[in-house]
Formats: C-alpha cells, structure tokens, sequence
C-alpha cells in the first residue's frame, strides 16, 4: 500500500521520507526475515549489493517496531528499498520524515 | 574492385532478434575459398548449410549459413534448417532482384551468411520475418560499403549497443557537469543520483568521502543505477599508481583520480594503467602550488586535469590559474574547474577555458536536486536529453 500525495508523486523529490515497512513477523525473526528477503531481491535480480549493506542489517536489527512496521530512512520514492518492498509482497507507506 | 563486401545488420526483438554478419565476394576470391573450406570442414554445433528457398532451391548467388550459436539439439537445428534458411536465402534472391546484387554477378559471387538464432526464440514467424529483413539489409549495407568511415567516426561516440543499453563516453563533447557525491551516505547519495537529469552532460563522481567509507566497488553501484553515465571514482591517489587505478578499474570506473601531489614515478604509473584498461586519468592539483611545473616533469599527461579554485582577494573574482598555459603544455586534455561553482559563476568558469564544472553540494544539498543540476545545464548551454535520441538515418 503506498500512501503519496499527488504532489508527491509528480515531485523527483529527494528530500528524506519515512518507508514504513510491515514486517512479516513480529520481532527479531520479522527484521531477519526482511533482511533474508531483501538479499533473496537483490541475487535473484542480479543487484550489486547496496554498499551500505552492513550498516542496513545493523539498522533494520536495532530499529523500534511501531505498530509491525520498522520506519526507514530514504530519499527518494524510486529507491531500491521500495522496490524491493513492492516486489516482495510487503505492505508499506511511505511518509514524510518529521 | 574490393575482394570482398562486409555488411551487418541487427533487426526485430528479443528473442527471436536477428544479427547477421555476411561476407559477398567472387567465387574465385578469398570468399570462394571460405566458401569451400566452410563447406567441406563442418564442425560440432556449427554446421554450414546452404540457403534453399525451398528444398531443392538454392539461392543465387550461392549462399552459406553458418550458426553462431552451437546448435545443441534438434529443436536448435530446426530453427536454422527451417525458417532461418529459407529467410536469408529469399533474401538474397530478392536483393537480386531488387538490383542490391547486380544480377550478371550471382553466379560469380558467393555469399556467407552468419546467422545469430537465441536458443529461447520460438516463433518461427518472427524468426523468418526477421532474418529476411536483417539478411537484405547487411547485403545493401555490404554492396554499399556502409558505414562509410567519417560514419563510423561520427557516430562512435554517440551510439549505444542496444544489447547492453549504454556506451562508453570518452567525454568529447564538453562542457560537462560534475556532480560530485562527497556524503558518506548511500541511501542519500542513491536519492541524489535517481533525482539527477537523464543527460550525456553530467558525470557523476564518487567522492574520496564516500569511496573511503564503502570501497570502491561504490561505483559499480553507481552505474547499476546509471549505466549510461561517465563515473568518476576520485581516489586521490598517492602511491601505489597502477594497482590503485586498476583497481578502480575493475570496479568499472571510468575516469580515475590521483593527486598531483603523489611522486612523479606513481602519477606516470597510475596514468599508464588507466590507459591499458582504457579508462581516462584525471589529476587532482588540490594543494599543488604550481600545476604547470608538475606537468612538465610527467613524461605522460593525464586525460584531466582538475584545477582549484584561488580567490583573487584584491577584486574577489575567482580563478583557476592558467588553463591556456596548460592546454599548451598537454594538448588534448580537458579541464576540470572545482571549488565555489554557482551558477552565476557557471559563465566565468566556461570562458575562462573550462570543459568540466564540479558542482557538490549546490546540487547535492539543494532542495530540489533535479531543478538545481538543470539550472547549471541551461547555463552551460547545454541540451538536457542526447542520449535518447532516436536513430533515424540507419
């Protein structure tokens, strides 16, 4: 699900927004399994791994988890961690960032 | 007359596209020979057949088909023995007919064809279709000597392999903008790069900041995003000239950085090494009192060098030192300006001999990043979309 505002979607904006992404289990096996399926993505569609790779793992492990979703940091709306998250069947929005 | 006629053609999508490499020539020429050998050596997986309209029929001129693809099994060869065959050999008598091959000529020439089939390529419509059409093509491009030379000079620096969907720019068209992603932040700098405009003018650079916090395989991520676009990976190199550039390198970096303040032996080194693996070396003179007496000593000049910025405190104009003087001592070299880019500086810059203007954080950090880097190109003159420009005249 993806919540954009129509000048949003019309704006190539980077500007920080929030990717809230629900996970598909609560907890610590939820954050594994998002990172499991985020390398399954990026093998499967022949993406180098994101150099920041390390730093993500590290990151999606010590998020706070706000109604089952982890709220991520990103700066564009065409960013690979959307895609992912659309192409792996996970439920998300994305929001400003406060 | 020449010995031989080359043509190639590519037509139609994938899979079933079709490339054809053909040679024309006389039977008693070194096509005749080919001919014959090919004819009389077949090997695994590449059996030369002869192009029949229909069985029974062969063309004239007399034709070869020699699969470029190993034909592993039955399936494979059917694609070749049907509509493959009976396409290139419709083709040649068509082009016979059509006046392409003069028609006192077809039984003196030969023809071989070399026939591309994708093993995944199914339908036999567009497997005929496309054969015939790219076959008669290579044959008119071959009669005709096309591409001319001043063609291929042209056009080697603006075309795109349509199987690999970008080209290698050697940045022969300046001026260029020089985006340089200096923020040791990939989400951000990931944001920054799909935010910049789709245009032949901008060139990306992989900060010294970012390279030392990821590594240089940063690049590759870089292209993955941007295939289309020049890389630059800014190393400042100090030592260790040649293994530092290959390195970069193979991280498919197309322009790599030194320091003009690395010993001669390792600048003349790293240069070496760009030009063996047919990157262009660019030389960062952050620091370097006087460019110009470095130069002078490089027994090979880089393919860029970029100049600081000095602010003249008296009239508080900027200026990036004798770029004149430069361009005498190294020939064709392009000329990078850094340090205080604005655009209304953007002028000043180009007329003072600029070819490339590096631009950080006035496009990096700007709230809008596509308008600010267009803002910078319009300045420049500059047309926003090359790339895609569609090619109509072949």
């Amino acid at each position: 699900m993806v919540v954009l505002s129509e000048r949003e979607a019309e704006e190539e904006s980077v500007f920080h927004k929030k990717l809230k992404i629900k996970l598909k289990e609560k907890g610590k096996q939820g954050r594994i399994t998002l990172l499991k399926d985020y390398l399954d993505y990026l093998l499967r569609s022949d993406k180098t791994l994101p150099p920041d790779f390390p730093t993500f793992a590290r990151e999606i492990m010590g998020l706070d988890e706000r109604g089952g979703f982890v709220h991520i940091k990103i700066w564009h709306e065409k960013s690979e961690l959307v895609e992912f998250t659309k192409v792996m069947g996970y439920e998300y929005k994305i929001d400003h960032y406060d | 007359m020449t010995d031989f006629f080359v043509g190639e053609a590519l037509i139609g999508e994938e899979p079933e596209v079709a490339h054809i490499d053909l040679i024309v020539g006389k039977k008693n020429s070194s096509v005749g020979i080919a001919f014959a050998n090919s004819i009389a050596q077949p090997r695994t997986g590449h059996t030369p057949i002869l192009g029949v309209i229909r069985p029974n029929l062969p063309a004239k001129p007399s034709t070869l088909i020699v699969p470029k693809v190993t034909i592993r099994n039955l399936e494979d060869a059917e694609k070749i023995f049907g509509p493959a065959q009976s396409a290139v050999a419709k083709a040649v008598a068509d082009a016979v007919e059509e006046g392409i091959i003069p028609k006192e000529r077809a039984e003196e020439f030969v023809v071989i064809v070399s026939v591309f089939i994708h093993p995944r390529g199914k339908d036999y419509q567009r497997i005929y279709r496309y054969n015939y059409a790219a076959t008669k093509l290579a044959l008119r491009r071959a009669m005709e000597n096309f591409p001319s030379i001043d063609k291929v000079l042209e056009e080697k620096d603006k075309a795109i392999h349509g199987m690999i969907g970008f080209r290698i720019n050697n940045l022969k068209k300046p001026p260029y903008l020089e985006v340089a992603l200096d923020i040791p932040d990939w989400r951000r700098v990931e944001g920054i790069i799909r935010a910049l405009p789709r245009s032949d003018a901008i060139i990306i650079e992989a900060g010294t900041p970012l390279i030392k916090r990821y590594g240089v395989e940063v690049v590759q991520k870089i292209h993955q995003l941007r295939p289309e676009s020049v890389v630059i990976a800014d190393l400042k190199t100090l030592d260790t000239g040649n293994l530092e550039a290959r390195i970069a390198g193979d991280a498919t970096a197309d322009v790599i950085g030194f320091s003009g303040l690395a010993p001669i032996k390792t600048m003349e080194k790293f240069i070496e090494e760009c030009k063996k693996i047919g990157d262009l070396s660019l030389m960062d003179t952050l620091n370097v009192p006087n460019p110009v007496e470095i130069l002078k000593k490089l027994k090979i000049k880089p393919d860029i060098i970029e100049l600081h910025r000095a602010i003249d405190v008296e009239n508080e104009e900027y200026a990036w030192g004798n770029i004149q003087e430069i361009r005498e001592l190294c020939g064709n070299v392009l000329i990078a300006v850094a340090g205080g880019i604005r655009v209304n500086n953007v002028e000043a810059a180009l007329k003072a001999g600029a070819d490339i203007l590096v631009v950080g954080r006035a496009i990096t950090a700007a709230k809008d990043v596509t308008g600010a880097a267009r803002a910078f190109l319009q300045k420049m003159g500059v047309e926003e979309v090359d790339q895609f420009r569609v090619m109509t005249d072949f």
